[in-house]
Parts: structure tokens; sequence; C-alpha cells
């Protein structure tokens, strides 16, 4: 048993590290989360395929890969994540394999730093969840866009008009979102959630934004957090708080008790999607759907 | 099968073996848990090799964690020795103590180490492979790779160098110190090697595959033999098998490789434990059943031999006189009459020559409880096995 493994070990060692690029033509592309894979798709349609290590529902911080995950990556040529340590452990990996024949993108890394949040958790020291304002979130695009033209040179054109298509999209989702929030007075734009992915959407749709956990969904949030938020609640006299679809409820019913025990009421104003997605297929599964999805629950929860 | 997925098996293996090696030795020195205490303990070594050199892959982080799991075996036997308590209990004194003294230097230190309390306990099996060491500008295959073939290099170097001392140190320490060599060294020795072990697998697939590889492989193969050569290849083929379909049942669920490796080593222990021919649950079960049926049946012959008054040996009233509640009478009859021990006419129950023989020497040996006496028997019957 040992021998043969001792010789499949040189044999591995010796002629290993050969991966076919391309398949049928089309260029491989493994992406992160589920905001950026739906990016890709919409830019790269049929001429590329697309394969996200993370599902809807799955909390970046947290990710374990599968099994599956590793053949996805082998056969990868393109990586599209998000970066600034949103995703652990991979950011790590991808990192790596720039020594290697793939093309690894941090998407969010590309953004100019002094324009980001800066954070106490992550070891960037800035807010990963850029994607909540839909200018960073274009950028991502112009940047998947010039990539996939630069690796696939005979597709270009598609590529290019796909992405003008799409542009066109989120810039009439800005303009939308935008119409939506001024139905909301300005002294009602207070969004509490569980942990703090909507910073950058308070900055650009000018919400006063507080999380329970901080950041990282890894941390827990203490009791004192929940009741100095309750008090916050109580003396702004929020009238809904936000559940998020990859963290746990628990917390933020904590944060309702809490609220209910100082003699106030505070209702749970629906789901929130925050690091990933709705389910593949419906509205939500789109980055643009649950855009209009989280504005449309927070607007009319709080109006 | 695609090149990473043959590294990722070939690491998962190489593992195994390394894990095997030590761990035999830990289970039957009864210092299984200490294993668990290394992986967890190392972690403050690591973190100050870390400060120190400021990257991951330095050796002298494996050096200094290797360290800290000599100091965690130093401090559990300083414990132990002054008799307030006993061991298992210090060492769950001493390695929440050395671990937590580690979360906290990582705490402190949390915005520029990229080192986490995540990342000791659960490497990452599937990433192992994209991590790959250069020499001059040549892939030559993943670090994982690299680190932990070469500590199985010296963990066989030692174990050939030092089979004989391991083993008598092993299972007679006191022997061992007449014979002239130190209990002790080889003692911290084998710690050294558990440790270092611990340090170079824990990146690659994690500190709780780790403890599993170490433990379950040793234990199952221990419940098959007690040859300790036999046990070290048991435990190395266990280890491997588990390994290699632990990673095909995660393709099959596309789940967790480190997860479902130590499903297949749980499994692989359940099998054991239930089947092995010797000490399986099932065994002993049976042999227990047996043995039952065959101190019946000699209560019963004593019984015929002590009384010739016909109504004591009516078959009828035989339930009533032996006062049998266990094992039917019918069973105890017609194992006795299969072995021709008894006669039964007329209802009546008589010891047959060959019976009434075996019956005095199964006194004998009772009385006596020489073993000399029931040589002639065990080739014969069925009694006394084992």
């Amino acid at each position: 048993m040992k021998k043969h493994i001792l010789i499949f070990s040189i044999i591995s060692v010796f002629f290993g590290c050969k991966n076919d690029k391309k398949d049928n033509g089309k260029l491989n592309i493994v992406t992160t989360t589920t905001m950026i894979t739906d990016l890709v798709k919409n830019i790269g349609g049929d001429y590329i395929n697309v394969q996200g290590l993370m599902g809807s529902g799955v909390d970046p911080h947290l990710y374990k890969a599968s099994e599956g995950d590793v053949s996805k990556l082998v056969n990868a040529d393109i990586i599209f994540y998000n970066g600034l340590h949103l995703e652990g452990k991979l950011v790590e990996v991808f990192e790596k394999m720039e020594k290697s024949n793939k093309t690894p993108i941090a998407l969010a890394e590309e953004i100019d730093k002094s324009t980001l949040i800066g954070s106490d958790y992550f070891a960037s020291n800035y807010d990963p969840h850029v994607w909540f304002d839909i200018d960073y979130f274009i950028s991502f695009g112009r940047e998947v866009s010039r990539v996939l033209q630069e690796n696939d040179p005979e597709n270009a054109q598609i590529y290019e008009e796909n992405w003008q298509n799409y542009y066109k999209l989120l810039l009439s989702l800005k303009a939308d979102i935008i119409l939506k929030i001024e139905e909301l007075p300005k002294e009602k734009r207070i969004l509490v959630t569980a942990h703090d992915a909507f910073n950058y959407f308070g900055k650009a749709y000018d919400f006063e934004v507080v999380g329970l956990q901080g950041l990282s969904t890894a941390t827990e949030a203490g009791v004192q957090d929940v009741q100095k938020l309750a008090a916050f609640i109580i003396e702004k006299n929020v009238k809904a708080i936000f559940v998020e679809s990859s963290v746990p409820k628990r917390t933020i019913e904590a944060l309702q008790a809490a609220v209910k025990s100082k003699g106030h009421e505070v209702t749970i104003g629906g789901t929130l999607y925050s690091d990933a997605l709705g389910n593949a297929g419906s509205e939500e599964g789109t980055y643009i759907g649950m855009f209009k999805y989280n504005v449309n629950t927070i607007v009319n929860a709080l109006k | 099968m695609s090149n990473a997925q043959i590294e990722i098996q070939l690491i998962a293996s190489l593992v195994a073996i390394a894990c095997a090696i030590p761990g035999t030795f830990l289970v039957l020195r009864k210092m299984a848990m200490i294993s668990d205490a290394i992986s967890h303990s190392i972690l403050p070594g690591i973190v100050v090799g870390f400060f120190i050199t400021q990257d991951l892959n330095s050796p002298l982080l494996i050096l200094l964690a290797a360290l800290t799991g000599v100091i965690t075996v130093v401090l559990v036997e300083r414990i132990q020795k002054t008799g307030l308590v006993k061991e298992d209990t210090a060492i769950g004194l001493v390695f929440p103590a050395l671990f937590s003294i580690g979360v906290i230097m990582i705490a402190k230190n949390a915005n520029d180490v990229h080192l986490d309390v995540d990342a000791v306990l659960l490497g990452e099996l599937a990433f192992a492979p994209f991590d790959r060491l250069f020499i001059s500008g040549t892939d030559v295959g993943p670090k994982s790779l690299w680190i932990i073939g070469s500590i199985l290099v010296i963990t066989v170097g030692l174990l050939i160098a030092f089979f004989k001392e391991l083993k008598v140190s092993t299972f007679d320490a006191g022997l061992a110190a007449s014979l002239g060599f130190s209990p002790a060294l080889i003692h911290y020795g084998l710690m050294t090697v558990s440790s270092v072990t611990t340090v170079g697998a824990f990146d690659a697939v994690g500190a709780i595959l780790v403890v599993a590889l170490m433990i379950a492989p040793a234990a199952s193969a221990y419940l098959l033999t007690t040859d300790l050569k036999k046990m070290l290849g048991l435990a190395i083929v266990f280890g491997v098998l588990s390994a290699i379909s632990g990673y095909w049942f995660a393709h099959w669920l596309d789940a967790s490789i480190a997860g479902s490796i130590t499903t297949m080593l749980g499994v692989l222990f359940l099998i054991m434990y239930l089947f092995a021919p010797s000490k399986g649950l099932i065994a002993v079960i049976y042999r227990e059943k047996q043995q039952r049926i065959e101190v019946s049946l000699l209560t019963f012959l004593l019984h015929l031999r002590n009384h010739d008054d016909e109504r004591e040996r009516h078959v009828n009233h035989l339930n009533e006189h032996i006062n049998w509640q266990k094992v039917r009478s019918k069973t105890v009859l017609d194992l006795a009459l299969k072995n021709n021990m008894i006669d039964i006419n007329n209802k009546i129950v008589s010891l047959t020559s060959k019976g009434d023989e075996f019956t005095s020497q199964a006194i004998d040996y009772i009385i006596t409880n020489e073993d000399a006496q029931i040589e002639d028997m065990k080739d014969d019957f069925f009694l006394f096995r084992g």
C-alpha cells in the first residue's frame, strides 16, 4: 500500500499540473457570491460557462468548500470574486492561484480605496459589502466586461453589447429606487439589521444604518449591544427592523424582545437579502430583482 | 480523475499514514486524548511563530508548535504527579488554558493576522492542490504534499530506527529502563513526533481530522489484532482506506472532504466494533451465549452423575430439579445427545461412559483449576475454549 502511494506521488509530482484550458471553446468562469455570478452571466451570456461557488442563502464569511468546488476551480480560466476579505480563506487561495495559469480578479479591489468605508473587523480595513451601492456594482460590471473582452477577443463585440444593455438596466434601477426612497421622509430613513452589510446602501441612498453584529457574521452580538440598540430604536421611534437571508433570525428577534420589554413595539419589517441573492429562477435571484425587493421591503415597512 | 482530485487523495492518504504511526502508540499507551490536547494547545506556538516570521508556512512555526505540544505533555504530567488530579483531568486543565492564550493573542492582533481559530481547527483539503510549491519557477506540486511527505519520511525513519525501544517502553517501561534506554526519552520523542505531525497537517486537513486520523484507525486495528506490527499495518490501511473512500463519499454528496473522511473513520470503527472476529460486539454476545449453554450443560451432567434415583432423571422433571431459568432444557438435552454424553430410555436420562468420563474430568478441572486436566477434552468437546 505504502509503495503504491509513493509511486503515485512521484508520478503526480512529475506529470501533474496540466489543465486543459477552454473546453468547447468557451471560457470557464468561476464566481464566488451570487451577485457576481448574476453579473457575469448577464455580460457573458451563452458565450461563457459560469459556475458560482456559493449558492443562494450562503454566507460568504462562513462558506465551506465542498468536493465539487475543487473541479470547478481546477477548470477555471478566470475567477471573479469580491475581495476585501469578504470570502475569508478563499481569498488567500485565489491570491496563491495567481502563480498558476489562472486569472483571479478581485472586483472590489479595483475600486478607489479612498471612497470605501473603513472597518475594524476586516484585515484589509475596508467594508467589503460594496455591491449595495449601484455605482460600485457598475464598476464591477465594467471590469468584468473588460476582462472578458481581453481574454476572448473573438466575442468582444458581444460582451460589450451585453454590458451596455445591462448598464442601462442598472441605471434605470438606480433611478427607480431613488424615486421609491423619496417616498420616505428623511427622518424615517433608519435601517436596523442583524449585521453591518448595508453601510454602502446607507451612504449612497441617505439612510442611517445600524447593525447589531458588526461586519463579520462570524462574531456574535453581546447583550450590551442588544440593549444599546434597543434604546436607540425607542429614542428614534423606529417602526421596523429587518432580518437578513444569510443570518439567523434569532439575533433580530432578541432585539425585538428587548424593545418590547421596555414598553415599545417594533415590527420585523421583512427579510432582506444581504450577502446572497434569493433562489435562482425567482425575481430575487437576480441583482436587480433583489435590490428592488430590498428597497420595497424597507420603504414599505418604515413608511 | 483530474490531477487535483488525485493530489487531494494523495495528501489525505499521506496524512493518514503519518497520523496512524504515532496514533497506534498513543492508543496502546492509553494516551489518545493527548492528541486532542496537542492539536489545540499548539495554537499559541503557531501564533508566536507567526508573529516572529509573518509567514504561515515557515518551518519555525512547526518547530514552535511542536515545542508547545511537548510543553503540554510536560505540564499534564507535572499536574498529574501531584496526585491531586487524574490524568484526564490534568489534560482538561492544560489544553484549554494554552488554547485560550492562543485565541487571546489572535484576538488582540486580529487586524493584521490572516489567522483565525477556524483556520487552525478546520483546514480546507479542497484548496490544498491550489497552494503549490515553486522551485526556481517550476511547479513541483502542492506545498502540503511536500510538508506532509517530509514529516512522513521522518516518522517512518524514526519508527524503523527505534522500533524495538518503542515496543519495549510501550508495553513494559520498567524493562525498558533496566535494558538501558530511557522510557522518558522515548515518551517525549513520541510526543514530539505527534506534535510535529499535527502541526504539519493542520493547514492541509485541519486539526480535528488529524485527531480522528490518529485515533480511529489505531483503535479499529486494536480490535482486530494484538500484534504491534500487524496493528501498525492495519491502522495505516484503515487510515488510507477512510481517506480515499471519504473523498469519494464527499464527491458523491458534493460535501466537505474532511467531514466525509471523519465520517468514514467513524463508520469503519463502528463496523470493526460490531464485527471484529474476537473482540467485536457480535462475537462477544455469541461467545457469552455459548458459555451460558456450556455451563448449563455441565450443571446438567453433574446433576445426572449425582443422582441415581430415576425420579430425578425423568425428562419431564428436569426443569424442576435443576433450576434452569435462562437456558431452555431442550437445547441442553439436544447438545448432550449430539455429543453422545447421555442416553434417553423411556424418558429416563442416564450418562453414557463418555459423559461420565467428561464430567469427572470437568470436576477435576473445577477443583484443581489446572489447565493440564482438560488438555485432552479440548479436542473432543466444545467446552472450555479459549
